[in-house]
């Protein structure tokens, strides 16, 4: 890979006492599709959140374009676009609102048109656009936060399980996206439990099992990664 | 910056769209005004009617026909003080002092007509004078509208959001605290409104202006309480009763214990008991109607030898004024002598009550603020002493008119058909102008320095706590 987007180094995080991340190592290039696969409670929010400053690691490094967690939290999170794992935006705002406010708070002034044209990308039905977003159903708000995250124009998108919630047309929609923004230079590191979603889009996959990557599968030839062999991974991983 | 104030913004386009924190506001900017607006009125015409009350006391005095000058000592007449302008914020001590004093010979009255006495029907609204609202009712409103502020978007999660847009923590915790202190603000413009009104009747600027900033710095204060409390709370309902709590606190019990304390360690004698250690000092000085009495018999052999006669009838003078000179002096002595106690212990109680500020950022304006409104003890302290000058002016004159104008023959015998012991009206002139001027501006300012020193303290205290909050503010 040309050079490290994203690196973790030696990477442990202790929650509650726990080890909940222990000692990872990957690194992820630039235009690169990372996906981090794991069963519950594996620790993939919790690595997702490392790099987001908003957990501590008790050793090693996590940093972002060459800046560390510990030392450019701010900098990092201005060139970051977060998709949390639950979507928290504001139910008295309206869709559109929510883009808007979030933005402006990110320092970024997005005309209504651009802000359309990222509702249409996610295909979030037209009507709910200026309704409430205590309105909106699970997979509407989960659009409204991928709309959300896109319009940052980040170059780094950390995404906590993007498709949970979308119907099968909007993962199919959702997953070409990610495609075109990986060609375009996007760097994307997202975790999952969907296998077949991380099949389609990833370049490379680390299966995460307490903490600790047990397995990487990479593309070869350009043909997606194999999904019955993640998948046989997977399920002996969780068995064992 | 920026983020700042969209996060200001924000939280204001929420309030607008859960109304609850806009009727809340709206009450009480709607109360303040109806306050200013109630008080003003209610200010002025007790003034207008004090001020014809006295006009008519002072004409009927001057009318009065020719007399027995020691019945007129007994007429009296009465004295006021105009309120003081921005006393239609804060009324402060006048509210239970009142403003007017009846000058008669040998008492010294306490004065009259206090606001609280009067009231009934509409002028029981001027209770709630803007002061009390702005000093404790705006404390619960800015609760009300902003316990949540930062506790729902903690319990929501999009605090985090918010975070990981690259917006750091302090501009997060001040776009709250803006759109906090604006809500004050908005309560506090019915009193800035009428604090410019008060300078244009002829209050120092500079006293207005210190008086509002004070309220400004009260309302930075308790927005920073808020935001401190919201801060440290992981969720809306701790947030709300720690407020709940907090105001309780330093609003009700501190203010009441800061006079409890200083009543207990300065205890003053009650009223009964101060009249009857009076009486007993004045039963000494025997009584100035009689000029028998055996206490004036010293002033009697003084003054027979002074013009050289062996009788009181002898004398140049009307002994019998000369007794009710005299003992009006010894008398008033004493009356002063009590006063000055008395006035010094309530002094003493203030000022130990108005430590409590250290303590209660509600005891700081409200010193503070009787202070700049000319409403504070001290004040009324020094009308009660002008007015007591005037009296025993008044009542001296009266007594001289007594010893010169009035024959000693005449007056002994006054009780006879055939004698008739008055002297001519003309010398009921004697009534000299009374008027209380206000402290000046630097006097006043000067006097509450410690004061707004202990809302700097306050607005110090909590602006750390909130730095300490937002460290350990969970993420
Ligand atoms: N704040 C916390 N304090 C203590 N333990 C935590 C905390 N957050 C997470 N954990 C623990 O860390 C482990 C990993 O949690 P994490 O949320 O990263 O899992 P996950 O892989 O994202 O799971 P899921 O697929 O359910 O989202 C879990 O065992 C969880 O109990
Ligand atoms: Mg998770």
């Amino acid at each position: 890979m040309p050079d490290q987007v994203v690196a973790a180094s030696s990477l442990c995080v202790k929650l509650a006492q726990n080890d909940v991340i222990d000692n990872l190592n990957f690194t992820i290039g630039r235009g690169e599709v990372f996906a981090l696969l794991g069963g519950n409670g594996a620790g993939k929010s919790t690595t997702l959140k490392t790099f987001l400053g908003a957990v501590s690691p008790s050793s090693g490094t996590a940093s972002v374009m060459g800046l560390s967690v510990d030392a450019d939290i701010n900098t990092i999170r201005s060139k970051v676009a977060y998709l949390p794992e639950s979507v928290m935006l504001y139910g008295h705002l309206t869709g559109i609102e929510n883009i808007e406010y979030f933005l402006s708070l990110a320092g970024i002034k997005q005309a209504q048109p651009e802000i359309e044209e990222a509702l249409t990308k996610v295909s979030l039905q037209t009507d709910a656009w200026h309704k409430n977003l205590s309105h909106y159903s699970k997979g509407m708000r989960q659009k409204t936060a991928i709309a959300l995250a896109l319009l940052r124009e980040a170059p780094v998108l950390l995404l906590d399980e993007p498709t949970s919630g979308l119907d099968p047309r909007a993962i199919d929609e959702f997953n070409q996206l990610i495609t075109t923004l990986a060609n375009s230079g996007s760097t994307i590191f997202m975790v999952t439990h969907d296998v077949y979603g991380a099949c389609q889009v990833a370049h490379r996959i680390g299966l995460l099992d307490k903490g600790k990557i047990v397995g990487m599968f990479e593309r070869k030839n350009n043909a997606h990664i194999d999904i019955e062999e993640v998948h046989a991974a997977f399920s002996q991983g969780k068995i064992k | 910056m920026n983020a700042t104030k969209q996060i200001m913004l924000d939280e204001w386009r929420y309030w607008q769209r859960t109304k609850l924190a806009t009727t809340v506001i709206f009450i009480g900017v709607v109360l303040t005004l109806a306050s200013v607006v109630v008080n003003t009125i209610e200010v002025r015409q007790a003034a207008d009617e004090r001020k014809h009350f006295q006009q008519v006391s002072e004409s009927r005095f001057l009318e009065q026909p020719d007399r027995h000058p020691h019945r007129m000592v007994h007429y009296g007449h009465y004295v006021f003080r105009a309120p003081s302008p921005l006393s239609m914020i804060e009324p402060g001590v006048d509210a239970y002092t009142g403003t007017s004093i009846f000058l008669e010979g040998h008492r010294q009255n306490s004065a009259t007509f206090a606001d609280q006495r009067q009231s009934s029907g509409l002028t029981r609204f001027s209770s709630l004078s803007p002061a009390f609202l702005m000093q404790v009712l705006v404390p619960l409103l800015m609760i009300l509208v902003g316990y949540a502020c930062i506790t729902r978007e903690k319990e929501a999660g999009t605090l985090n959001i918010m975070l990981t847009q690259g917006v750091k923590k302090r501009e997060v915790l001040t776009g709250k605290f803006l759109a906090l202190v604006g809500s004050g603000l908005l309560v506090l413009l019915p009193l800035a409104l009428a604090s410019i009104w008060a300078s244009v009747t002829g209050e120092s600027i500079i006293v207005t202006t210190g008086f509002v900033v004070g309220y400004f710095l009260y309302i930075l204060i308790w927005g920073a309480i808020v935001l401190w409390v919201s801060t440290f709370s992981s969720r809306k309902n701790t947030s709300f009763a720690s407020l709940i709590c907090l105001w309780i606190a330093l609003c009700i019990l501190i203010p009441r214990i800061s006079s409890s304390t200083a009543a207990s360690i300065v205890p003053s004698p009650g009223k009964l008991e101060a009249d009857f250690a009076v009486l007993e000092e004045l039963r000494k000085l025997g009584d100035g109607h009689n000029a028998s009495d055996p206490a004036f018999n010293q002033l009697k052999a003084n003054l027979l030898a002074k013009h050289n006669v062996n009788d009181i009838a002898d004398l140049p003078v009307n002994f019998r004024g000369v007794v009710a000179e005299y003992s009006e002096e010894k008398l008033t002595k004493v009356l002063n002598q009590f006063a000055e106690i008395r006035m010094q212990e309530e002094v003493s109680q203030a000022e130990i009550a108005r430590h409590f500020g250290w303590l209660s950022p509600t005891v700081s304006i409200r010193t503070f603020s009787m202070m700049m409104a000319g409403t504070n003890l001290e004040t009324h302290h020094r009308f009660l002493r002008e007015a007591e000058a005037l009296r025993y002016e008044f009542i001296q004159s009266l007594n001289h008119v007594h010893q010169h104008k009035l024959d000693y023959h005449t007056d002994i015998n006054r009780y006879r058909d055939d004698v008739v012991a008055r002297v001519d009206a003309g010398n009921w002139n004697i009534l000299s102008s009374f008027s209380f001027e206000p402290q000046p501006g630097m006097a006043r300012l000067h006097q509450s320095l410690l004061y707004s020193l202990q809302l700097l303290f306050w607005c110090i205290v909590t602006l750390l706590l909130i730095k300490r909050a937002s460290r350990r503010m969970e993420q």
